[in-house]
């Protein structure tokens, strides 16, 4: 978006969608760092490390 | 995404997504999965069997959004379902669908790679089963919808025994058995208090297409079959006395509850209160029929 050119939101709009967006990073954050630990615990069992 | 009063699009939250998964559905199906992976003969990697069980977690959430997705319009003309997401206004539908197929895509691949692909074609088939030939397909045409539509709801078990086994025996079609048995009589007894609401949005429940009394006909009926595959794991020697006793107690207090409803000639939902008591107590019997087949088949037998 060209800096220059007015907003489609108002403040109060802008306000909320920047809250769900953060919401929505936070929660994918947390997916993509709880399937890194999922899928390197997988191939360890899988290349039987522990047996 | 949603539109907002003066025609903008703001991003869903967060909790819209996680609300198409239909999470207490999804409690059910992990829950009946773990069952059937705690008692299948053998044993898994605990990091294995957890892998299992959340692709069944995501494949389960998967149905709910594309289910949700088919039936936005369904579900924005019945009280109970008009809070959902898309009925609300707050969320787009290609953003439901790509959730839906991104997670139908994601479930099944995993469980192939991590599990094994029996499992994975089992997951797949199970969300093709429910959210096109039940969703698309049986919900809007025939009453019989949820007989032939349990199927879906009676894989996860299934699903759960064969990624510890890699097979499926008798054991787990049983179990499938007696999901599939159970449904009509715990979605007919919510039609019957429901039928003004099913009615509203078109769906030809049995309620509604055949009327009241062949509905508590059915759920007497099917009660029966259910009771016996039921009480077949312990009359088969799979399973102890624990599980033969609570199978026994917990069909008894079933088929006392589906009598009362075959009794009860009540037309208005207020009046049901049978019908509710049976619909309430027949989640509550699968959580504790297949936890104590669980608890039997690994501690005791």
């Amino acid at each position: 978006m060209n800096q220059n050119e007015p907003s489609a939101y108002t403040a109060e709009e802008t306000a909320i969608i920047r809250k769900r967006q953060a919401g929505r990073s936070r929660v994918m954050g947390i997916a993509l760092v709880a399937l890194c630990i999922l899928f390197f615990l997988i191939t360890v069992v899988k290349v039987g490390v522990w047996g | 995404m949603t539109t907002a009063t003066r025609d903008i699009i703001l991003p869903a939250e967060w909790r819209d997504f996680w609300a198409l998964t239909k999470p207490r559905v999804m409690s059910l199906v992990v829950f009946t999965a773990l069952c059937g992976l705690l008692a299948a003969p053998g044993s898994i990697h605990p990091v294995i069997g957890f892998t299992a069980i959340l692709c069944l977690a995501l494949g389960a959430g998967a149905c709910g959004a594309l289910n949700q997705y088919f039936e936005a319009d369904i579900d924005a003309k019945m009280a109970r379902t008009a809070g959902r997401p898309l009925p609300a206004g707050r969320m787009d539908r290609a953003s439901a669908l790509n959730f839906g197929i991104g997670l139908a895509a994601f479930s099944v691949g995993i469980m192939g790679v991590a599990v094994n692909w029996l499992c994975a074609g089992l997951l797949a088939f199970s969300i093709f089963f429910y959210a096109i030939v039940y969703t698309i397909w049986l919900k809007p045409n025939t009453p019989q919808n949820i007989v032939i539509g349990g199927a879906a709801g009676a894989f996860p078990p299934v699903i759960g025994w064969a990624a510890v086994t890699g097979d499926v025996t008798l054991m787990p079609v049983l179990l499938f058995a007696i999901i599939f048995l159970w449904t009509p009589p715990h979605f007919w007894a919510l039609a019957l208090f429901m039928k003004t609401d099913y009615g509203a949005a078109g769906i030809p429940m049995l309620p509604n297409v055949k009327g009241q009394r062949v509905t508590r006909n059915q759920i007497f009926g099917y009660s029966f079959p259910m009771a016996a595959t039921a009480i077949l794991p312990f009359a088969l020697a799979e399973t102890g006395w624990v599980y033969g006793v609570a199978a026994v107690v917990l069909n008894f207090i079933f088929l006392a509850l589906a009598f009362r409803v075959w009794k009860n000639e009540a037309t208005d939902a207020a009046a049901m209160k049978p019908e509710k008591q049976l619909f309430a107590f027949s989640i509550l019997y699968l959580f504790l029929l297949f936890a104590i087949f669980a608890f039997d088949r690994m501690v005791i037998s």
